[in-house]
């Protein structure tokens, strides 16, 4: 708008400029016409001569003195306008509107791919898919000390939210903010981290399975000292409802924190992050359900009288950047986590997102990632990531049997990912990704006869390759 | 049956594709190399004259110089819309975070010349210095008239810069401390505008590069109400006794290579720091 303005302005000018020319030669040529004519009539004095050629001098700078001004009017209008136009520009830049697609296509290695932790299992009677992984549509008012965010996702499986929340920092030494109602847990680093800007197509198996859509609701407190030896510091602590993007079902809240630090080294263009966080929660143990924990090495053992479960999980990330010489940027990126995960019979999921009305069996999780992105030039980008997710670090593959009375099933299998890939910057807006991941899980024992569980006597065929396009504005 | 593939075919998609590729290496290899420089308006002269002066000595190389402000300047690089970006004001940490997330590089900082950010007045106008407190009270609306700091009995007309300038981000970072701008203050687009308007105006007061300082009057500026005032002199400057003295930085996406490092290096050379002085600026060492 400030370009169109001054475009404006200057047209205009030159406008006038351009009309105003001829009007003052013609003027002056006029003035010059009557010299001549009166000189032809040889009945003036060279004085008189002298004062028509003064008067005429007179009228000139009184012409131009007069344009002048009107310019100077003409400016002084355009000014005003454009001060009243940028006011109104200036109001409308506080709300951004946002957002990007992902659409792609996966290929997995047999029908009914299991790929729960690349994007979810394939149909029953297919290997390879075209779909909306991520389809955002984001606005946000931001005047420095509130914001106000609003996002929803839409995919071919309908539309859906994903952010609304309200925060406000304070406005004096701007390090305190609260914010609440649906937003990114503030736990690791790949929890938060954008999905676009993600460099893998998904986040890895243990965080999907965890943290579910990232998002939960609840209330968050934020400290990020602006000035002084704190600056490195930041702390996100809040409360939350425990269950994603979904209505409350119990009276626990959990508490989800992560305090982060980053040191900048800049004349060697390195960068160290991390943090640690925690998350100390709990759910309900629905009337007439149990409790089951593994207290023998393989077998779960059920306690029919505790009504709350403990969901606690603790976590350490790192990050480092560091720009190489010709080649570019890359970064190292670790994180582990660990703790007890109340998931149910069959599935690692937090329970709150599993069954629900279920019996709830508590297992022991210990889970990391390594991740190394290798820039190229500007518009390239090497990936490689490798998962190990434990959901039940007491057993073995090999301990689980199938025995109905152990309880142990699919759900206490360890899984290992590498992925490898690469993304292509077409510009600003527009990546391209090829990616491969490579899944493997922990064979259970070769005397297993359970249908559910008789696949993992082997590696299952859970490969998937991904071809994504994202256009993000 | 038709045949689907041939051996004519092959060859000829093989000529093609060899084709591509070797005028895809003269591309690549070209001998004309050019440098997109944007950002800072403050550092847009000294840009301009570095440009053209480099270019003059090696007729390969096309540098591109555009202005529209420090915050812009920075946008284009994390886009990647620019090679170079000048700003006259350090990059802010949440501009180094998307420079991490998108090329996993902090950016690379090169300190190119030094400023003393300049109050301009009116010529006419009797004040002759000013305390920091009292520009900030100034800038802020808290002093809105000129004989509240010795000056005339006259009403005091702002003139500053929009919020995508880096002066203006400086200004009220290290003058205002933090403190917004008074909602009075005329944002005028580059410091020539605001030398421009304060020529004009017998009550007006602006700030801006040193190099602009043309055709207005510079205010002498003291730490407190007790210091001594001093000029935006490259001795002053030198000496760290003029209170508001800033770099003038350019920021690279990483580390610089091939032309563009030459470019820099020539830059921070004896000779580009020379026209740093020619331009109006003062020199890094």
């Amino acid at each position: 708008m400030r370009k169109i303005s001054l475009m404006l302005t200057i047209t205009l000018l030159f406008g006038l400029e351009i009309f105003a020319q001829p009007s003052i030669d013609g003027q002056i040529l006029k003035e010059e016409s009557k010299d001549t004519l009166s000189l032809s009539q040889n009945d003036i004095t060279s004085a008189a001569g002298d004062e028509s050629s003064q008067s005429s001098s007179d009228k000139e700078t009184v012409s131009d003195k007069e344009e002048i001004e009107n310019l100077k009017g003409a400016l002084d209008g355009l000014n005003e306008s454009y001060l009243d136009t940028k006011s109104t520009v200036d109001a409308l830049k506080k709300i951004k509107i946002s957002g990007y697609i992902q659409a792609q296509f996966q290929s997995g290695e047999i029908d009914g791919t299991s790929a729960a932790g690349s994007g979810g299992d394939f149909s029953k009677n297919m290997h390879n898919r075209f779909a909306i992984r991520r389809g955002r549509l984001k606005a946000s008012y931001d005047n420095d000390i509130t914001q106000y965010v609003l996002q929803i996702n839409v995919d071919e499986k309908g539309l859906g939210l994903k952010d609304a929340y309200a925060s406000i920092k304070d406005p004096w030494i701007k390090t305190f903010g609260l914010t609440a109602g649906v937003f990114n847990r503030p736990f690791g680093f790949e929890v938060p981290y954008s999905s676009s800007d993600l460099e893998s197509p998904e986040r890895t198996r243990f965080n999907q399975t965890l943290f579910p859509g990232e998002e939960d609701m609840g209330a968050q407190l934020e400290i990020t000292p602006q000035d002084g030896p704190l600056s490195c510091f930041n702390l996100k602590a809040g409360i939350f409802s425990g269950n994603g993007i979904a209505q409350e079902t119990d009276n626990y809240k959990d508490f989800i924190g992560r305090l982060g630090f980053k040191f900048p080294f800049e004349e060697e263009n390195l960068a160290i992050d991390g943090g640690v966080s925690t998350y100390l929660g709990a759910v309900r143990v629905e009337d007439g359900k149990s409790l089951y924990k593994l207290n023998s090495p393989t077998t779960f053992e059920r306690d029919s009288l505790t009504r709350k479960s403990d969901r606690v999980y603790y976590g350490a990330d790192l990050q480092l950047y560091y720009d190489l010489p010709v080649l570019g940027g890359f970064t190292i990126r670790g994180e582990y986590v660990s703790g007890k995960n109340p998931g149910s019979s069959s599935s690692n999921k937090p329970y709150t997102y599993a069954v629900g009305n279920s019996d709830v069996f508590l297992r022991n999780i210990a889970c990391y990632y390594i991740t190394y992105v290798q820039n190229i030039g500007l518009s390239n980008q090497f990936v490689i990531k490798y998962e190990s997710y434990d959901p039940n670090t007491d057993v073995k593959g090999d301990d689980i049997k199938g025995a109905s009375g152990s309880k142990l099933s699919s759900a206490d299998i360890k899984f290992s990912t590498l992925g490898v890939g690469w993304n292509y910057f077409w510009d600003s807006n527009v990546k391209f990704t090829l990616f491969y991941d490579i899944v493997k899980n922990e064979k259970v024992n070769p005397s297993v006869t359970a249908a559910s569980l008789t696949p993992y006597k082997d590696d299952l065929k859970d490969n998937v390759l991904t071809l994504r396009m994202q256009i993000k504005f | 049956m038709k045949k689907i593939f041939s051996v004519k075919k092959i060859f000829s998609a093989k000529k093609t594709i060899l084709a591509v590729l070797f005028s895809a290496l003269a591309f690549g290899f070209k001998s004309n190399e050019t440098i997109t420089v944007k950002g800072s308006d403050t550092m847009v002269i000294l840009a301009q004259r570095w440009a053209e002066v480099y270019m003059s000595k090696h007729p390969n190389v096309t540098v591109q110089v555009t202005g529209g402000g420090s915050g812009v300047g920075i946008s284009a690089l994390i886009n990647g819309s620019t090679d170079i970006c000048n700003a006259s004001r350090p990059m802010k940490t949440s501009e180094r975070e998307k420079l991490k997330t998108r090329y996993n590089s902090l950016g690379v900082e090169i300190k190119a010349a030094r400023d003393g950010l300049s109050l301009y007045t009116n010529q006419s106008n009797p004040v002759d210095e000013l305390s920091l407190d009292q520009i900030k009270q100034i800038y802020t609306g808290k002093i809105t008239n000129w004989k509240q700091v010795g000056g005339k009995d006259a009403k005091i007309i702002l003139y500053g810069r929009e919020n995508s300038s880096g002066t203006y981000v400086y200004f009220k970072d290290n003058v205002l401390l933090g403190q917004d701008y008074s909602p009075s203050m005329q944002s005028l687009p580059g410091t020539a505008a605001v030398v421009n308007a304060v020529s004009k105006d017998k009550s007006g007061i602006g700030f801006g590069g040193a190099a602009y300082a043309k055709g207005i009057k510079v205010i002498k500026v003291k730490k407190n109400s007790s210091s001594q005032a001093y000029a935006p002199t490259e001795t002053n400057i030198k000496a760290g006794t003029y209170p508001i003295t800033r770099f003038l930085y350019m920021y690279t996406k990483s580390r610089p290579s091939g032309a563009m490092k030459e470019y820099i290096d020539w830059i921070l050379s004896s000779e580009g720091q020379a026209i740093v002085n020619k331009v109006g600026y003062f020199p890094v060492k």
